[in-house]
């Protein structure tokens, strides 16, 4: 026997990432409902983004509720007396409540066509959305034992990566409309270029760090998990949609964007899982 | 083997001077386990988690191989990541002492304390237990709280065979634990991460202390017997 180590199991397992993704998709959609007041061409949006975001929402924080080991006591979270806002979750937990009632009451407006309040609301629950990917990629990144999660950009790539979804998503919402089509390649474009932009500084950071940082670089580029960050996140969330968006430049090509869209979600998807689990794999070893 | 806490009289009456510090003295442990044992009898702990646990390592090559032991446990640090991390104040650091403890009531099951921890000495408890209702909630070792108010030792420390683990307060200066932290160079785990904290190894192992860079590569030795099989067996 040439070793003996203790198994220890990952804090935070794939239901983790799901949350994230769906929390990146609704913020995303939250954003385009909201520029639905400033941009006439995405006016198609408003009331669809805004009913998704709402369900996905639901969704989404019914899978991290579950997720505790003490589900009921989620509520723990929003008590005064017990909150610590030392932590990303405590402001999390009120971000998210805040979100909630801020989206319901807007799609609330929406259902009742009331113009007056609706920009207002739309304002609020979108700056509100714009906290949801801040405070999770802070919730990784206060975690300075593990690399990749405790560089400071993080909170930058989950906002990147939010835009990148939610456009995704609206792009596929939009269907023939081609107006809208048009401002939301530019927002993949962009997005996604970002996204790409972040992760290559976050991978040679990485790579260049001491033995921890190497064994999470060997990690998250080789075997399965590098297939699932490399090849599906990397090369086809990332390389593929740009390519692909950047041949469609000054002509109208609704096949190309759909799959352009696709791609996104099913590679922030990836990448989302990959740099969730990737740094709790090596911790580990240790 | 001592079986209470040797606290000094010069300290004992100022209780609020007082940090428990743990020195595990690797160059005595034998890797018996008996404190893995002490600590699973005295915590009812389940099958698959420990509060401590002594992995090992064999080292050098053949004649000159040694097994290098290094007892693990929470590090009760003085500046603790998941006592921060914890979003509803569940974990929290007893001023007299620096014990860091857990509110099991309070606990809402993120597991954002276990991602913080550098040591991975946090666990989660299975839904089902045979003699205590604290399930599903974020475990960890507490220096034997309740021991040490006693004035008893932790568990582990007093089954110790070898001598190898010794608890007091550190800052007493008549203490045995400030008596070989002063005169021994010691080591603490991953001090890059600046936790302070209050287990202290002497003569640990740095194939055992630090991230080594062939982590994910197959053991050699292992990879050697698994030749050997392959080779007997045809396979």
């Amino acid at each position: 026997m040439g070793e003996y180590v203790w198994f220890h199991d990952v804090s935070w397992h794939s239901a983790y990432a799901i949350y994230f993704f769906f929390i990146g998709i609704l913020a995303g959609l939250s954003f385009l409902s909201y520029g639905s007041w400033i941009t006439p061409a995405l006016r198609p949006l408003r009331e669809k983004a805004a009913y998704i975001s709402v369900v996905l929402l639901g969704v989404g924080g019914a899978l991290l509720v579950a997720d505790l080991s003490q589900p009921l006591r989620f509520l723990n979270t929003l008590n005064p007396f017990y909150m610590h806002f030392t932590s990303p979750l405590a402001w999390g937990a009120l971000n998210i409540a805040a979100f909630g009632i801020c989206s319901v009451l807007y799609v609330w407006t929406l259902f009742k066509k009331e113009e007056k309040h609706g920009k207002l609301l739309a304002t609020l629950t979108a700056l509100l959305a714009l906290g949801l990917p801040i405070y999770t990629g802070y919730d990784l990144s206060v975690h300075q034992s593990r690399p990749v999660w405790n560089t400071p950009v993080m909170p930058v790539l989950f906002v990147a990566l939010a835009v990148a979804s939610g456009s995704a998503a609206g792009s596929l919402l939009a269907g023939a409309n081609a107006a809208a089509q048009k401002i939301l390649r530019e927002y993949m474009l962009w997005s996604s270029a970002a996204v790409g932009v972040v992760l290559i500084g976050i991978l040679g950071t990485t790579n260049y760090g001491g033995a921890a940082e190497e064994l999470t670089f060997a990690i998250l580029t080789t075997g399965t998990m590098g297939l699932v960050f490399v090849g599906f996140g990397i090369l086809g969330g990332v390389a593929a949609p740009v390519g692909l968006l950047l041949m469609t430049t000054g002509r109208q090509h609704r096949g190309i964007l759909m799959i352009s869209a696709a791609l996104i979600l099913v590679g922030s998807a990836a990448l989302r899982y990959a740099i969730l689990m990737a740094p709790q794999q090596m911790q580990t070893l240790f | 083997m001592s079986e209470t806490t040797k606290v000094s009289s010069q300290a004992a009456g100022k209780s609020h001077n007082r940090r428990f510090a743990m020195v595990v003295d690797i160059r005595r442990c034998i890797g018996c386990m008996a404190c893995q044992v002490a600590c699973k009898a005295e915590y009812d702990t389940p099958l698959g988690v420990n509060r401590t646990w002594v992995p090992y390592k064999v080292t050098g090559k053949y004649p000159t191989v040694s097994r290098k032991f290094l007892p693990r446990l929470c590090n009760h640090c003085e500046d603790p990541p998941c006592v921060r991390n914890c979003p509803v104040g569940a974990t929290f650091v007893v001023e007299d002492g620096g014990f860091v403890l857990q509110r099991y009531e309070r606990c809402i099951g993120c597991r954002s304390c276990m991602a913080a921890c550098p040591y991975n000495a946090r666990f989660m408890l299975p839904s089902h237990r045979t003699y205590t209702p604290i399930t599903n909630v974020v475990d960890k070792c507490t220096f034997c709280f309740h021991r040490v108010t006693q004035n008893l030792v932790p568990a582990c420390v007093q089954t110790c065979i070898g001598r190898s683990r010794v608890f007091g307060d550190i800052n007493d200066p008549n203490s045995e634990v400030s008596y070989l932290i002063a005169t021994n160079p010691t080591q603490v785990l991953r001090p890059e991460q600046g936790t302070k904290p209050h287990v202290f190894y002497i003569g640990a192992d740095r194939n055992q202390t630090e991230f080594g860079r062939d982590g994910h590569k197959p053991i050699e030795v292992m990879e050697q017997e698994r030749s050997a099989f392959k080779l007997h067996f045809k396979i």
